[in-house]
């Protein structure tokens, strides 16, 4: 393991000074908008060259799988028609869009940022706890923290061999110029009080492109425009887009958002305007489309699939509810239409009325929650208090889709702060760590 | 000159005109402040009625409270602090985070300050950090039409604070000046009349510090 103690001495110095760049998360609380410090804990989670290797071909392998599969469903269809994917799973999905079908993306890709989110088991295996291809956040807070601690102690990063990260905004850059269909890039924020606010902006700074609200686009001539104070307008070839799908177009998708630009959906099919990423893909990251992802890869890429999905179950198969029933204590339960660390429930902290009251409603909606084996994470160190402590940690891992997919050299790792908790996200009180990939 | 959206544009400029306004009435307080150790409360009632806002303060104390740090007074500067923060936020691919964390750190310093009993020292660090955030915009910002954006702004403000406070002839004239000079930079939309009439009024025997402030208030469009 590489020595980071003269990193760690300078923990509260490079939160002070992420504090001064505003690196900061949105949060509502009863109605009401707060923004809170992301704090940050500078032991590195560490990731020898030899297991990112295995990890990158892991992923790579299930993102293209992905696209295949949302690029199938909004057109042929076979794994349905094949049997291998239940059509219920997909189309009671509220991310399946029925207006993607036949929808044809630039360069025919869909995923173009997509989020893996993996836990270390105890013996050092991965697993993949969910995938998250519509508007992953994160990549942007180690990013910021690794030119932070490089120079709070550039000793650690001369003798390390860690592998560099600050390359993100080249890689999405990258990504964002594969797809563009002739004109200037825009990253589309909802607005300042968004969770992810600072990442919008800090990456729209780091990438050299135009960060923008939906009222500085408009629609005309079957192209998208982006609008200057003194008359002048410059045509979109790529809009990175940081807003929901519900909310990207009233006339295509929700009538009655009012952040979205009228019309960019038909550009988009039209072909004249790239969306990062493509609108329908919440099919693919459905909680309940998690499971079938292995069997995916098997069916559209003929390969065994190289990271594991944590063991999980069905109630909707008669034979994995009974499991799900027997072992229900033992189990962590996940409402499929819920993210951000919410909807999750452990079956061993229940109440006895908590438990009999889930379970009739896991009978009566048994395609509304997956279950999954709780895995013993490997827990990693933070310092708390001058001292060590362990914390259970998660890591997000992101894949680019360029000419190749590309998986990022680093990574978000997010840690619980409550020992007793598995509950890693940041709305929930996690703080986060830099994901160093070394050279050996 | 790349594109600016309206958007950015009335953002930039309202960055300007919030950061003056926080930098040119820190000072402004200083003297007030001076005259309330000898329990001059006249002073705060000639300190109101220059900036033309309401006299709400019941005492020294009081005023020294509400007017720096209460977030629900709307003339207390750290209420205009905070909108030239609200506004720099959100333009960090315009004008660079560096520039950006300066706004910051004079938000963390003005909320450090609270119930200090010496806040003209403490403010001299949100005043050092408005100096570090202008000297900056000069410095890294690329884009000369967004730097010059947010100087049109600072000067309309300065303008408009100037005149409000009655200040002597050649105070104002310079700042008009400065502000022609400025503005002729941009791409803002202005009548070329209204500023050639703010030359004249600057520079007419008798100053016609109302006529000024009306002028200079409408003089951009955005």
């Amino acid at each position: 393991m590489p020595d980071t103690r003269e990193l760690t001495k300078h923990t509260e110095d490079i939160n002070e000074l992420l504090a001064r760049y505003g690196v900061k998360f949105g949060l509502y609380k009863n109605g009401v908008f707060k923004e809170q410090l992301f704090p940050f804990d500078a032991i590195p989670r560490v990731i020898s060259a030899a297991d990112f290797a295995e990890l990158e071909r892991g992923l790579k392998q299930r993102v293209m799988a992905l696209n295949c599969f949302i690029a199938d469903i909004y057109g042929e269809k076979k794994i349905i028609r094949d049997k291998v994917v239940p059509e219920e799973f997909v189309f009671d999905s509220p991310g399946y869009l029925a207006q993607c079908e036949g929808t044809k993306p630039p360069k025919g890709i869909w995923s173009h940022i997509s989020g893996i989110d993996l836990v270390q088991a105890k013996d050092g295996s991965w697993f993949i706890l969910e995938d998250n291809l519509r508007v992953p956040s994160g990549a942007s807070y180690p990013m910021i923290a690794r030119e932070l601690c490089r120079r709070a102690s550039p000793r650690t990063f001369q003798t390390n061999g860690v592998a560099e990260n600050r390359d993100y905004a080249a890689l999405l850059r990258s990504a964002m110029d594969h797809v563009n269909t002739g004109g200037c890039t825009v990253i589309l924020t909802p607005g300042r009080y968004n969770a992810a606010y600072f990442e919008h902006s800090y990456l729209a700074e780091k990438t050299g492109a135009h960060l923008v609200t939906g009222s500085e686009l408009t629609v005309e001539d079957g192209f998208l425009w982006f609008n200057g104070y003194d008359g002048r307008k410059e045509r979109v070839g790529t809009v990175y887009r940081r807003i929901s799908d519900d909310y990207l177009d009233p006339m295509s998708f929700r009538a009655d958002s009012l952040i979205g630009i009228p019309h960019i959906y038909e550009v988009f099919r039209q072909g004249n305007v790239a969306l990062m990423n493509a609108p329908g893909n919440g099919v693919a990251d459905d909680k309940g489309i998690y499971y079938f992802v292995p069997r995916m890869i098997k069916y559209y890429l003929g390969e065994e699939p190289v990271l594991n999905n944590a063991p999980t179950y069905l109630p909707y198969y008669e034979k994995d509810m009974q499991y799900v029933l027997e072992k229900f204590d033992s189990l962590v339960l996940k409402d499929v239409a819920e993210a951000g660390g919410y909807g999750v429930v452990f079956g061993s902290k229940m109440t006895k009325e908590q438990k009999a009251d889930f379970i009739a409603l896991l009978r009566k909606e048994p395609r509304r929650f997956i279950a999954q084996e709780v895995i013993d994470f490997r827990d990693l160190d933070i310092m708390e208090n001058g001292e060590a402590v362990p914390r259970k940690a998660d890591l997000r891992a992101f894949v680019l889709m360029g000419e190749e997919p590309m998986v990022w050299k680093s990574g978000l790792t997010r840690f619980s702060r409550n020992p007793d908790s598995f509950i890693v996200n940041s709305s929930q009180g996690g703080g986060f760590k830099d994901t160093w990939v070394l050279s050996h | 000159m790349g594109i600016v959206s309206l958007t950015n544009t009335d953002k930039l400029y309202w960055l300007g005109r919030y950061s003056e306004r926080v930098y040119t009435t820190i000072r402004l307080f200083g003297e007030s402040f001076d005259k309330l150790i000898e329990g001059d409360l006249q002073s705060i009632d000639a300190f109101c009625a220059s900036l033309n806002i309401p006299n709400i303060y019941t005492s020294g104390d009081d005023f020294v409270e509400r007017y720096l740090f209460d977030p629900e007074n709307p003339d207390s500067v750290l209420s205009n602090l905070t909108r030239a923060y609200d506004n720099a936020m959100t333009l960090r691919e315009e004008i660079g985070s560096e520039c950006v964390s300066y706004i910051q750190l004079a938000i963390y310093a003005m909320n450090s300050l609270r119930g200090n009993e010496s806040p003209m020292f403490g403010l001299q660090k949100v005043i050092d950090d408005i100096l570090a955030f202008w000297g900056l915009t000069d410095d890294i910002i690329p884009d000369e039409n967004v730097r010059n954006i947010i100087k049109v702004g600072k000067r309309v403000e300065r303008l408009d604070l100037y005149a409000r406070l009655k200040l002597p002839q050649k105070d104002i004239l310079r700042e008009v000046r400065r502000l022609a000079v400025r503005i002729s930079r941009t791409n803002l939309q202005y009548e070329q009349e209204d500023m050639d009439k703010l030359k004249d009024l600057a520079a007419a025997e008798k100053t016609a510090y109302d006529e000024i402030v009306t002028l200079v208030d409408g003089l951009v469009k955005i």
